[in-house]
């Protein structure tokens, strides 16, 4: 914190440390925009000094520079800079673009770039400028809402965590991560080790034509990552950005109090048993408001910070850019448990070494640390306890009696800082310990080194024929701690043992690729053709040991060098290795930039294929027509340009582990011998092999336009069909066959989808505003999962197991599944009347206020198939808007995002703990006739499954929409920082997650990670509010 | 000097390309660190324990369903019910119980699994034996027997059961898994005989006190002599009468004789004793607690099943109910002096201050022998799954009563038949009787007593019908079991189903 005033305080002492300059010519000019009309604010500036103007109102600027040959650069949010060279020519008029409407500028493609206008393939891109002053967590959040096509759903609020991110729909029953290409590497693990201002570009292949050209890795869609490079013939330009936020939930959840926890707990023990006699509590109100948990565990001002500073310039020959990042942020939940502080360093250089042959390289490092704590468990998270313990119990005992109490004197219990106990609850069970005391014997972290880095060879020996070389290497190093000392918490979660652990890992990813590409302009064809060859090898080790009985206290004394019995010593280790080797083309032709035309096919061999397999061909064509350049289309200021798309393509998914077509054997098929019972270990196949294994294959239809009218409003509308076949899964085999059989590509699956995003820009004088906004429809159907083969198991809660989703032949994946509710029986004449054809009782052991559950298969009675499909956790619809505006020096951005017509599970009650504590809906229980119809009644002995039964009543509403980000910035204007020395002095505040519109009763219903939409207490997003400064030098 | 540099380049990318493409087994790769089909049993170390895994099937009580032998076979006949907490509990027992199992309901999905997992790993051992250079002759040869015997002895279970089976007995190629065809009962009987009488010359004729559970050449001899009575050929008895002599005879080469006293040859403490032939060992070493996968453990869930519900007080451990015992069976062992030792009088216990729940077709007369007692329940694991109490499937007794109902059969020395009869009543202080197929066959069924043969007695004397017609037994039809449902809808028909059950 010193330092970082001491900083600001520097900043402003340059600022007003003005200084004069020599003089030598004078230029004037005009910026317009495509129509004419004068464009104010731009920033008019000259390479590679701090020197600058702004042009006035009327568009019009006036710079002195010190000779002519100086280039000046013309620059203003939303635009499309450039660059023009001062020569004798006066006055310079500057026509800037529109950045979003801009058909000219370049998207990248995957061994090249491709101009935007004739692209044939669905991509999304994000740009640096949309993501500059974005705090943004993880890079892949900066998407959410951005692009259309992309599902992201954060798998925790917890710091550093993931989101899942599904492009175009899940596309596989096992693994549907997308493929990392940063630079041209393939990194493993996400992209969460890049600092976001590094970032030039991300471009996202949604269709198999885009991303065909990455064959066996491609089917769950492709995200390529360009970081920046440095300007040739530029001085270095420096900048630094920071910010510093606060950070707190959102929402909490009403809980009952003390008093309201025993008064319903009497009435669900008498309602149990009427002849209890003396209730568990006889005085529910002697225990007042009791224990506020949740503000045990919340953290309202948990903090965040960011420091980036980047330098970048270049000569004649050699660019460079090169940058620095801190990152920290705190969790909000059990924050002393839950911290992630993230390092980055980075240099890009790119050398022309001779006129025909360039260099280049780009190398990242990161070094993350982190702890976390359970997000979505109700296993013990500190919110699951938080939710699930009774009120009554103190967060600290300090009653002197109790503190007495043999529990708290004869017991290693956990103690505060001024040695008090923690409070042992009476009541809780299971995991439901104290979150306080129980988050004081969690320790542990996490840690990684990660290199990313590339460098390539281009030969140019003739004009449009490049030879490129290029190797990749992604080497991570990363590992993690834990100790658990003595403890007492309670009965049944204590050790007598101190135990400490640690795992060191090491993956090391290297590729090498090889392409020769050709360009040639013949009149107005134009050809580009793309072949090469890739191999990339991904190995890796784990190696990690436990020592019990350590003589420490605390992690920070724990160590693995302690000598203890071999008995209390274990080591444990594994490894990983595949390979892939690949040749691949592409051509690309289009005449007159009006018929375009692109096939790629490419061809993977894996190490990971069946012997039978080895080699998959992966082709895609895709065509395009761009009708607006046609003569015969009508000359008119509508519609200024119009693109048709289609394409077809195959891709694969390699992502099916390692050696599955092999026959492993296992141990512990073992047998007793002897007299005196000696075990014997046994050992025979797993499962059968099978040399035919292969990858998973999507095929993938696309149709789409590319649109702009008026020059303004631009238009992008795709529809997708996405087929996927052989997903992996264990062969049924008849029972005489005698063993398990074979992993074998069986199931089928598709996605059908619609998207579209739409963009406006308008200028008017100095205020200029920009809209862009997306929106994707998606219906995910699981086709053929084997032969009698109609559902495969999903996710289940409590420890009984209870089922929630399955995924089945028919319905998305991971559908909700359960019984459906019709309401409650509000006395016993209905109970009396929901009789079946034979005239018994269709719930027999139904009291009035119990559940009505609707016999499905009209079996007559209330069993297992009486459940079905309920509900769907993935959403039918997503979409984000984005909202830019400026005028003269302010700037304003705000991103929306939503999700419609998904579900989430409510497993925030532990149902099987009867001394779990209620929200407060609890109190509108039915309690009599016409009470309630939605919740029912409460009592210790629910012979009716209200809740042992997974069933609708538990289904909420997950939609909803999110004002994602709200920022407001001011720039000074350019003249007067330029006196300080600096190109650039902004100042902004910013809100993320400020408001969220939903229906749902948790903390949050974006619930992605392992438990996608099951709340089991899940570790909410943070509401965030941050000051931040961008300097430029 | 442009064009120098350009060479240069150019040839470190031709260089490049060249270092890639050259590596031929790039992608074929062999996993470090874990243990394939294909390089495993390389030497009598593994070799071994690859029989061990085909020895564990033995002792498995679960696979898709229960399947523990003795409390089923005996809640199929006539001296058991099915029990449990209620009809539901168990529903593949009761339907075998009653008689009214369908392709669906019934047992006979996880024998058939139990059954020809065995065969699978039998064979799959038995050609890594074929295959490995590294072994000793007589390491060979004794494992090879073992195998055989194993492969028999599980299609001895199936084609009691099922009738019409796949014989398989090689490793099936991928293409062929789908299509395997039933056998008739003599052809699957045909290679019971077969490998048992390839397995036994080469089997030892007495087991280490290490090595106890592994099969002597008296085990297979008598297990050969079992397979070739029940197939009722009287021109097999010849060669079982032979089998059995040798195995029963004073000073026999296998250290055979009965135990003195009845109750000690259900003793837990009693393992391996000298009337035990065959005997299928557990034990609580494998400390298991998964009920998803019982079998992973060693321990007798049987035990867990027979015994009293929430039994408490002296001697015995709580179990889940299953198995009552019949009033039948207790009215014809009332006077019989194997009662106490045979079956548990829970109202005498009851008397004597001890409470446990009655449970579905309560009789209160339990089974005592394997029933779960207090000393033996197991301190690690799940004791419920843990229960170290060894299952004897074939004791002395038992082979002298199949001597003496060949001899009688055959009509051959009724001396010798009426000596063996005798020698079993004997032991429990009965009188002498005649020797005649009906004293043999109802001494069978008291001297071995929910033990699990009194199912197969009844079905191959042509008894079954009148014994259990009134619970359920449909001639022609009950004697086998469905086959199961899912067989049949996965070979799409090429396996059929048993008759009266389509």
């Amino acid at each position: 914190m010193k330092g970082k005033s001491t900083f600001i305080l520097l900043l402003f002492s340059i600022l007003f440390s003005l200084t004069l300059r020599a003089q030598e010519i004078n230029v004037t000019g005009k910026v317009t925009s495509k129509d004419g009309s004068p464009i104010p604010g731009v920033s008019v500036l000259i390479q590679g000094s701090r020197n600058g103007v702004a042009t006035n109102p009327n568009g019009e600027f006036r710079i002195a520079v010190p000779k002519a040959g100086t280039n000046l650069v013309f620059s203003l949010i939303g635009m499309t800079s450039q660059t023009i060279a001062v020569n004798n020519s006066q006055p310079i008029n500057v026509i800037l673009l529109d950045s979003m409407n801009d058909l000219d500028q370049v998207v990248v493609v995957g061994y090249g770039t491709q101009k935007k206008s004739v692209v044939t393939g669905a991509i999304s891109q994000v740009k640096a400028s949309d993501l500059e002053n974005m705090p943004v967590m993880r890079i892949e959040q900066s998407l959410q809402g951005r692009t259309s096509g992309l599902t992201i759903t954060t798998s925790s609020g917890q710091p550093g965590d993931g989101a899942t991110l599904r492009i175009r729909g899940t596309t596989s029953i096992n693994n549907s991560e997308a493929l990392y290409i940063v630079d041209g590497v393939q990194v493993g693990g996400g992209i969460d080790y890049l600092n976001q201002a590094d970032i030039e570009s991300i471009e996202v292949l949604k269709d198999a034509a885009s991303a065909a050209i990455y064959g066996a890795r491609a089917a769950n869609g492709v995200i390529l990552v360009t970081t920046k490079k440095g300007n040739r013939n530029g001085k270095m330009s420096v900048n630094y950005n920071t910010y510093l936020g606060t950070q707190a939930p959102a929402r909490k959840l009403d809980l009952l109090n003390a008093t309201q926890y025993a008064t319903l707990y009497n009435e669900a023990q008498f309602a149990a048993n009427p002849n209890v006699g003396t209730p568990r509590f006889p005085n529910p109100s002697q225990f007042g408001q009791g224990t506020d948990w949740q503000a045990a565990v919340f953290n309202n001002s948990a903090k965040i910070q960011n420091h980036e500073l980047s330098l970048s310039g270049g000569g004649e020959k050699s660019t460079y850019y090169s940058s620095f990042g801190y990152f920290d942020q705190d969790g909000i939940v059990a924050t002393s448990n839950s911290q992630y502080k993230r390092f980055t360093a980075r240099f890009n250089s790119d050398h022309q070494i001779t006129k025909a042959i360039k260099f280049g390289q780009t190398i990242g490092y990161t070094r993350v640390n982190s702890v976390g704590v359970g997000t979505n468990t109700e296993y013990g998270s500190p919110l699951g306890r938080a939710i699930n313990i009774d009120p009554l119990t103190p967060i600290v005992e300090t009653d002197p009696a109790r503190i007495n109490l043999p529990i708290y004197t004869g017991n290693p219990v956990v103690r505060n800082a001024q040695g008090l106990p923690y409070g042992i609850s009476e009541y809780a069970q299971s995991e439901i310990l104290n979150p306080v005391a129980a988050l004081a014997v969690a320790q542990g972290r996490g840690w990684s080194d990660k290199v990313v880095a590339n460098a390539f060879v281009e030969v140019e020996p003739i004009k449009g024929l490049k030879l490129r070389s290029q190797g990749g290497v992604d080497l991570a190093f990363w590992g993690s701690e834990g100790f658990t000392p003595i403890y007492y918490l309670n009965s049944i979660n204590q050790t007598t043992i101190t135990s400490y652990n640690r795992n060191s890992n090491r993956g090391l990813f290297w590729s090498l690729e090889n392409t020769i590409s050709y360009n040639k302009q013949i009149n107005k064809h134009n050809f580009t053709g793309l072949i090469g060859y890739s191999s990339q090898k991904n190995k890796g080790e784990t190696n990690g040991g436990t020592k019990d009985g350590i003589p420490v206290t605390n992690i920070k004394d724990a160590s693995l060098q302690f000598p203890v019995s071999r008995a209390n010593d274990v080591f444990y280790g594994g490894e990983y290795l595949n390979t892939l080797n690949s040749i691949f083309g592409r051509l690309t032709y289009n005449f007159d930039e009006k018929y375009l035309f692109t096939g790629i096919v490419r061809r993977d061999g894996s190490s990971r294929f069946g012997p039978n397999n080895k080699f998959g061909y992966f082709p895609s064509g895709s065509v395009g027509w761009v009708a607006s350049r046609e003569s015969f289309f009508p000359q008119n200021n509508v519609v200024t340009f119009l693109k048709f798309r289609g394409s077809y393509g195959v891709t694969g998914n390699d992502n099916i582990g390692d050696f599955r077509y092999l026959s492993t054997v296992s141990g512990g098929r073992n047998y007793t011998l002897g007299t005196s019972a000696g075990l014997n270990n046994g050992v025979s196949p797993d499962a059968l092999s099978n040399p035919d294994l292969r990858w998973e294959e999507t095929s993938s239809t696309d149709i789409g336009l590319d649109a702009t009218l008026f020059g303004k409003f631009t238009i992008t509308a795709d529809w997708y069909h996405k087929k996927t076949s052989g997903m992996l899964l264990q062969i049924d085999v008849p029972g005489y066959v005698g063993n398990s059989g074979p992993i074998g590509n069986i199931a089928d699956l598709s996605n059908r989808g619609f998207e579209l995003e739409l963009g406006y820009n308008k200028r008017m004088g100095e205020f200029s505003f920009r809209v862009a906004a997306n929106g994707s429809f998606l219906t995910n159907n699981i086709d053929f999962l084997g032969d009698e083969k109609q559902f495969l198991g999903g996710q289940t809660v409590t420890p009984q197991g209870l089922e929630v989703t399955r995924t089945m032949v028919g319905h998305a994946i991971g559908s909700f599944f359960g019984y459906r509710s019709n309401g409650l029986f509000q006395n016993q004449a209905e109970i009396n009347n929901y009789k079946n054809a034979g005239g018994a009782l269709i719930q027999p052991n139904a009291k009035p206020g119990d559940i009505k559950f609707i016999d499905l298969n009209g079996d007559g009675l209330i069993s297992d198939n009486d459940r079905e499909i309920i509900g769907d956790p993935t959403p039918d619809f997503t979409y984000g808007f984005t909202l830019n505006a400026a005028y003269k020096g302010f700037d304003f951005v705000m991103l929306g995002q939503g999700v419609a017509g998904n579900q989430v599970f409510n497993a925030l009650r532990r149902f099987d703990l009867p001394t779990a504590n209620y929200t407060t809906a609890i109190l509108d229980r039915w309690r009599g006739e016409g009470t309630s119809n939605v919740t029912p009644r409460l009592t210790l002995q629910d012979d009716n499954k209200n809740y042992s039964r997974v069933s609708s009543l538990f289904l909420e509403d997950a939609s909803y929409f999110r004002i994602k980000t709200l920022q407001v910035g001011y720039s000074l204007p350019t003249q007067l920082v330029s006196k300080a020395g600096l190109s650039k002095l902004r100042f902004y505040v910013m809100a993320n997650n400020l408001v969220t519109f939903t229906k749902y009763t948790g903390y949050d219903p974006e619930i992605g990670g392992g438990s996608f939409g099951v709340d089991r207490g899940f570790y909410p997003q943070a509401r965030t509010f941050f000051a931040g400064i961008n300097v430029g030098f | 000097m442009k064009n120098k540099y350009i060479k240069c380049t150019i040839a470190i990318v031709a260089m490049m390309q060249i270092f890639v493409s050259c590596k031929k087994d790039f992608l074929e790769l062999t996993p470090r660190g874990t243990a394939l089909e294909d390089n495993f049993y390389k030497n009598e170390t593994e070799v071994m324990q690859g029989v061990i895994s085909v020895y564990d099937v033995m002792q498995w009580g679960t696979t898709g369903g229960y399947t523990m032998k003795m409390p089923l076979l005996s809640a199929a006949s006539d001296d058991n019910w099915a029990g449990g907490s209620n009809a539901s509990d168990q529903p593949n027992w009761v339907a075998y119980d009653n008689f009214n199992m369908d392709p669906r309901i019934g047992p006979q999905g996880g024998l058939w699994n139990k059954n020809f997992s065995g065969i699978n790993r039998a064979n799959l051992i038995l050609s890594k034996i074929e295959g490995a250079t590294t072994l000793s002759a007589p390491f060979k040869a004794r494992v090879t027997a073992e195998a055989k015997f194993l492969r028999a002895y599980f299609y001895f279970d199936l084609v009691r059961w099922f009738g019409r089976v796949p014989l398989i007995t090689a490793v099936l190629p991928t293409a062929e898994l789908y299509t395997q065809k039933q056998s008739t009962p003599a052809q699957i009987y045909a290679q019971i005989e077969k490998d048992l009488r390839e397995a036994y010359p080469n089997l030892p004729a007495t087991i280490s006190s290490a090595e106890k559970g592994r099969i002597s050449q008296g085990a297979a001899k008598a297990q050969l002599g079992k397979v070739l009575l029940y197939q009722n050929d009287n021109t097999k008895l010849a060669e079982a009468i032979t089998l059995f002599e040798d195995v029963n005879k004073v000073g026999n080469a296998y250290g055979f004789s009965l135990v003195p006293v009845y109750a000690d040859i259900f003793n837990p403490a009693n393992k391996f004793n000298s009337e035990s032939i065959l005997e299928i060992p557990h034990s609580n070493n494998a400390a298991w607690g998964d009920w998803g996968w019982i079998n992973g453990g060693e321990g007798n869930v049987g035990t867990q099943f027979i015994g009293m519900d929430s039994y408490n007080g002296d001697t015995y451990s709580s179990g889940w109910g299953f198995c009552p015992v019949t009033l039948d069976l207790v009215n014809v062992m009332k006077t019989d002096p194997r009662f106490d030792a045979t079956i548990i009088d829970g109202a005498a216990l009851k008397a004597g201050g001890a409470t446990y729940n009655a449970r579905y077709q309560n009789t209160d007369y339990f089974i005592k022998k394997y029933a779960p007692l207090k000393a033996f329940r197991s301190a690690s694991g799940v004791a419920e799954q843990n229960w170290p109490i060894n299952e004897i499937e074939i004791r002395l007794a038992d082979t002298y009563l199949m001597q003496a109902e060949a001899l009688v059969k055959a009509n051959q020395n009724p001396t010798r038949a009426k000596e063996l009869l005798d020698a079993v009543r004997g032991r429990v202080g009965l009188a002498s009787i005649p020797a005649t197929l009906d004293n043999i066959y109802n001494e069978r069924r008291l001297e071995l007593a929910t033990e699990g043969h009194r199912f197969f007695d009844l079905v191959r004397t042509g008894t079954a019908v009148t014994v259990l017609g009134p619970v359920g037994f449909r001639a022609n039809k009950s004697e086998l079991l469905p086959i199961p449902q899912t067989e049949i809808d996965i070979t799409k028909g090429i396996i059929t189903q048993n008759p009266g059950y389509n």
